[in-house]
């Protein structure tokens, strides 16, 4: 990739405990322009993770807030903040105007939609998930390394994995992963080979044990192969 | 104290994990931590003491709020030149209203610290300071896109026992986010009485990986004898 | 849902009992949790919730978790909807040392 940072374009896909504190550090590096999907409105529970909310944005619409919040933080970024669930009607065009994606998404669905198109779309893609005291990053470069499909051969059938609802998060190993998440997608940018390009690298935060999975394509694997429309099932549900 | 239903509300996504539950947010609200700043690391691991329910943090600092400060997580155009403790406290204020956060007062009583200096000569002094009140406590160090994280429980091997040269490299935002984020978590863990061990352990965050060793002690360091009971 | 014992004998007297008809997820389930925090081990909670999330996620969180449910059984005295859960604490959790 070529070009200054301040030229560049990330899409965030959540605004939540991994997308906030990835944008605040990607904006704090001087990415150009930084798009944001989020369809929630802060809550309460929210406030133990997600550092673009204060008690003052309670009940507001996080695209809206996040904008404001990064805008009054980092004057010189453009962002905008879309209030609108990520989903197969606007995948492709938000993917295609970015140079990275960043996937701060909390729900499988969404995960698997961000990699089908980041592949669809030839866009490296950084993904992110915490779950109780576990983090897990993975790079797709799109036709030279696996995809989600290529990890997961059937995405998790629904209610077999806890949302993070039930299971908990802690916001420290949230601010951790996305800020890994952030310096990822800068080496990406500066046309650097992904730390987590190909590998699947997995933090347990108690022992602190990192484990990495390597991760090829997959023969196959209908996203890599192009065989795959977006919006393909992912938890056997709605995209 | 049980949890009031604003701390439960607050705190629900954390206080179902394991090791946690209500017992651990209130270990985790009764704490005191004395955070020392100085790097950019600082800013964001104020806000995540605060959001796990850290009940009171001291700020202490002395440089005024320059650009770049914050790591991206604090500190806006209107901050520059104010006092960055004073900064600091404000925002870690204004993020939560269940945590007392005010700069550092002499006679101020720590329950563990959480050491973010801008050199090496203040984190390795702040340490041993901590090391001799027998207060748990975790110092951070910024090494361009990555550093290193220090977990030192009561007892266990001290910072200068572990401390190991990096690169070198100027700290980055990312960086420095990354680093901050882990030392609150590593602090947040020993506080709530969640960490599993080897608790006391240097984790070093280079190239977006993390690697993770136990300390052990250095033949000779003083370290080996407990600190005289406060 | 996972399957539930046959219903035990009403000797089992609960030693704390919850209402969290008028939660809404996250809480009914950290209430849940809280209240399965300050009972002991082996000791029985009694949960009135309503039917839909709650009746879909608690009994399946709680025994996902380590705990028992005992028996699940509609509270027709209390009106269309509710649900009565007995709910055994399981072994405690593994805790961390203090720092």
């Amino acid at each position: 990739m070529s070009g200054t940072l301040s030229e560049k374009s990330v899409l965030v896909i959540g605004a939540g405990g991994l997308g906030g504190p990835a944008l605040l550090a990607l904006a704090a590096a001087g990415v150009g322009r930084l798009v944001v999907y989020d369809d929630d409105a802060v809550e309460t529970s929210n406030l133990n993770r997600q550092p673009l909310f204060g008690e003052a944005e309670l009940g507001r619409r996080k695209a809206e807030a996040a904008e404001e919040r990064i805008r009054r933080l980092h004057p010189r970024v453009r962002v905008e903040g879309v209030d609108r669930r990520f989903d197969a009607g606007c995948a492709a065009e938000a993917v295609r105007s970015a140079d990275v994606v960043v996937d701060g998404s909390d729900n499988f669905a969404t995960k698997f939609l961000a990699s089908d198109a980041a592949v669809a779309g030839r866009r490296p893609l950084v993904h992110g998930g915490v779950l109780r005291y576990t983090a897990q990053l993975l790079t797709v470069m799109p036709g030279q390394t696996g995809c989600l499909r290529c990890l997961f051969e059937e995405p998790p059938p629904p209610g077999s994995v806890p949302s993070c609802a039930q299971a908990g998060i802690l916001g420290a190993l949230a601010g951790f992963a996305g800020a890994l998440l952030a310096a990822e997608a800068l080496r990406l940018l500066a046309g650097e080979r992904g730390a987590y390009a190909g590998r699947l690298v997995v933090f347990e935060a108690r022992p602190g044990r990192t484990r990495i999975v390597p991760l090829r394509i997959r023969p196959g694997c209908p996203a890599c192969e192009g065989r795959l429309a977006l919006g393909a099932p992912a938890a056997g549900g709605s995209a | 104290m049980a949890l009031t239903e604003a701390e439960v509300a607050r705190y629900a996504r954390q206080l179902i994990l394991p090791g946690l539950g209500e017992e651990g947010q209130e270990r985790l609200r009764s704490a005191r931590v004395r955070v020392v700043g100085g790097s950019p690391a600082t800013a964001p691991a104020l806000l995540y003491l605060a959001a796990a329910g850290v009940g009171t943090i001291f700020v202490e600092d002395p440089d005024p709020v320059a650009a770049g400060d914050g790591a991206g997580f604090m500190f806006g155009a209107a901050d520059l030149g104010r006092s960055r403790a004073v900064a600091a406290a404000e925002a870690v204020r204004a993020a939560s209203g269940l945590v007392q956060a005010d700069v550092q007062r002499p006679g101020a009583r720590a329950t563990g610290v959480l050491v973010c200096g801008g050199s090496q000569e203040v984190s390795r002094a702040v340490a041993e300071e901590a090391r001799l009140l027998s207060l748990p406590h975790v110092v951070a160090e910024l090494d361009g896109q990555g550093g290193a994280v220090t977990a030192v429980p009561v007892g266990a091997p001290c910072y200068a026992c572990a401390v190991r040269p990096g690169l070198g490299a100027d700290p980055t935002p990312a960086g420095a986010a990354t680093v901050g984020a882990l030392a609150a978590l590593e602090l947040v863990l020993l506080l709530a009485g969640a960490a599993q061990e080897p608790r006391a352990r240097r984790l070093e965050v280079f190239r977006g990986t993390p690697l993770t060793r136990a300390t052990s002690r250095q033949p000779g360091c003083p370290c080996a004898t407990p600190p005289p009971s406060p | 849902m996972s399957a539930l014992s046959t219903p035990e004998p009403d000797a089992v007297s609960p030693a704390a009992r919850i209402d969290i008809r008028d939660l809404v997820c996250p809480l009914t389930w950290v209430r849940t949790r809280i209240a399965l925090g300050r009972i002991r081990p082996g000791e029985v909670l009694e949960v009135l919730l309503a039917e839909g999330e709650p009746l879909e996620n608690v009994p399946a969180t709680a025994e996902a978790e380590g705990h028992r449910a005992l028996r699940l059984e509609r509270a027709v005295a209390e009106g269309a909807g509710v649900f009565r859960l007995w709910l055994e604490r399981g072994a405690s959790r593994e805790e961390g040392e203090w720092p």
